[in-house]
């Protein structure tokens, strides 16, 4: 096929369902604390504040640790 | 759309179904009205009776006098009471010296000036008159009388109340029961006459008088949050200036329509009884209100009128539940006067109690005593309260829903509440600092 060099294409990799899944809900996850830590913070709640900010941020490390070990993983086998 | 508008289109229609299909009621009587604009949360459902029962050979009218705050001397006792408050007086003095945050000269004159609408009325004096006219009547504009459905006047009523300061409005059949029998040495007796009237003897109230639109302020969270200083005292003096301001104003609003109105804050009667039966909230653990908006962070009052309204139904969030197992409220009493008990119950503390109704009944006497022993009153049994929240975020719109249908919860929901930090005393000097919306409180909270 032809390819129009006046679009930006973008590569999706396939991968089973269940994994959209999981990074469906990995993102509903972090949008969630991220909103309660946002919400507690303009309530002046200081420990629920900490606690929802401590949460996401542990959630969101973990995630991009599993990403970023996924992607070396893939380049490794690739190679 | 905003979240609310999320919330309310989306999960909440969800909830709608969901609720109705588990518990077979539906609010009839708001959508009767049109007054869905003016309801509670999807997760509230409404019942035919208050769900803590009353004992009609035993539930009357009370006689104001057995109230804590007319007989503190005989529930105290002369001696005890004249020591309490040389104690108080002395501790006032070295909390000034001390300048200790909270009970500074500051933090007292706040508390004090909140009062100052509040003391513009009292009963069937001043801004809560019974008769006074002035606004003009529909006979001096040369029209007649208001008149409209049940549906459009209890609509157009929640309408105005809201206009005039109510957090939320609920209008429920008047049970004489609620009123009281005497007080201020005047007896209040119902009579088949056009308007109400008192003399030296007796406080008149027209039979005709069949409504109550009763009605709740919101007190502002930031200010009770600091209790026991006079911080809080300033939140609840606050409310009660809030509460004079809608009732006279309502007051005069519905005599301009052309009917009686009889306003009242908390005199005349019980306020949490008529706010009960107007579905405003369920009756908790403290023996007060706690509304599923606001949780229990409001003052009450109502007023009494002719005008033909369409009623509204009690409601049921799951309170009742939630409270036989949450008791933060009594853990956090520093004078040990809110009930333990696992189960509400007929037996009173004492007679400052109306009897003949189930609920968790309080020790008002020693309640009052520590208010004087903490120099500036006490309100920690609200800021306790997990249903007390600001509501910036939908974690607790998720949590209030989840305790109304599934109380299994609640013992969970209670301990994550005090892990999250929830119900802690603020710093009373930091308040100062706050950045505060108007009066204190947050206007659109609950308001779908």
């Amino acid at each position: 096929m032809k390819r129009n060099e006046g679009y930006c294409y973008l590569k999706i990799r396939k991968c089973p369902f269940y994994i959209w899944i999981i990074r469906g809900l990995g993102i509903v996850w972090l949008v969630f604390w991220a909103e309660v830590a946002v919400g507690s913070r303009m309530e002046l709640e200081p420990r629920a504040f900490g606690i929802s900010i401590g949460v996401f941020t542990v959630s969101l490390i973990l995630g991009l640790f599993l990403w970023i070990r996924g992607n070396l993983k893939r380049k490794k086998k690739s190679l | 759309m905003d979240r609310r508008d999320f919330f309310k289109f989306g999960l909440g229609g969800a909830g709608l179904t969901i609720g109705e299909s588990l518990t077979g009621s539906s609010d009839s009587d708001s959508s009767l009205s049109g007054n869905h604009e003016f309801d509670h949360p999807w997760w509230v459902n409404r019942l035919e009776e208050p769900k803590l029962p009353v004992d009609d050979r035993v539930y009357s009218r009370f006689n104001s006098r057995k109230n804590v705050f007319g007989s503190m001397v005989k529930y105290y006792g002369m001696k005890n009471l004249k020591e309490l408050r040389e104690r108080s007086q002395k501790k006032t003095q070295r909390y000034y010296r001390e300048n200790r945050p909270g009970y500074r000269l500051q933090d007292r004159a706040l508390a004090d000036a909140g009062w100052v609408i509040s003391r513009l009325g009292g009963l069937n004096r001043g801004t809560r008159s019974w008769t006074r006219n002035f606004v003009r009547t529909p006979q001096q504009r040369g029209v007649e009388e208001y008149k409209g459905s049940l549906g459009e006047a209890a609509h157009m009523i929640k309408a105005a109340a809201r206009y005039f300061g109510a957090a939320t409005v609920g209008i429920t059949r008047l049970d004489r029961r609620h009123i009281n029998a005497k007080e201020r040495g005047k007896r209040i007796v119902f009579e088949g006459v056009e308007e109400p009237y008192g003399n030296k003897e007796k406080l008149v109230i027209p039979d005709k008088c069949k409504y109550a639109v009763s009605m709740s302020v919101q007190m502002s969270l930031d200010n009770i949050a600091c209790s026991p200083t006079a911080l809080s005292s300033a939140g609840s003096s606050m409310g009660y200036s809030r509460c004079e301001f809608l009732v006279a104003g309502l007051t005069e609003f519905i005599r301009g329509l052309g009917y009686v109105a009889i306003p009242s804050v908390n005199d005349l009667g019980s306020s949490v009884a008529p706010a009960v039966d107007a579905g405003l909230g369920e009756l908790g653990r403290t023996n007060r209100l706690i509304t599923p908006e606001f949780g229990p962070m409001v003052r009450l009052c109502k007023v009494l009128t002719d005008l033909p309204l369409a009623v509204d139904k009690p409601i049921d969030f799951g309170l009742l539940e939630f409270c036989k197992v949450c008791k933060r409220c009594a853990e956090a009493c520093p004078c040990n006067c809110l009930s333990f008990e696992d189960e509400p119950s007929f037996e009173v503390k004492g007679p400052w109690n109306n009897p003949g109704h189930k609920a968790w009944f309080e020790d008002s006497p020693q309640c009052l005593a520590y208010w004087q022993e903490s120099t500036s009153g006490c309100s920690n049994c609200l800021r306790v309260c997990p249903w007390t929240k600001k509501d910036k975020t939908v974690i607790h719109q998720i949590i209030k829903g989840a305790s109304a249908k599934i109380p299994a919860l609640d013992a969970f929901f209670t301990s994550m509440d005090e892990s999250f930090g929830y119900g802690r005393q603020r710093s009373a000097r930091k308040w100062w600092d706050l950045n505060l919306p108007e009066y204190g409180v947050d206007t659109t909270q609950g308001k779908g």
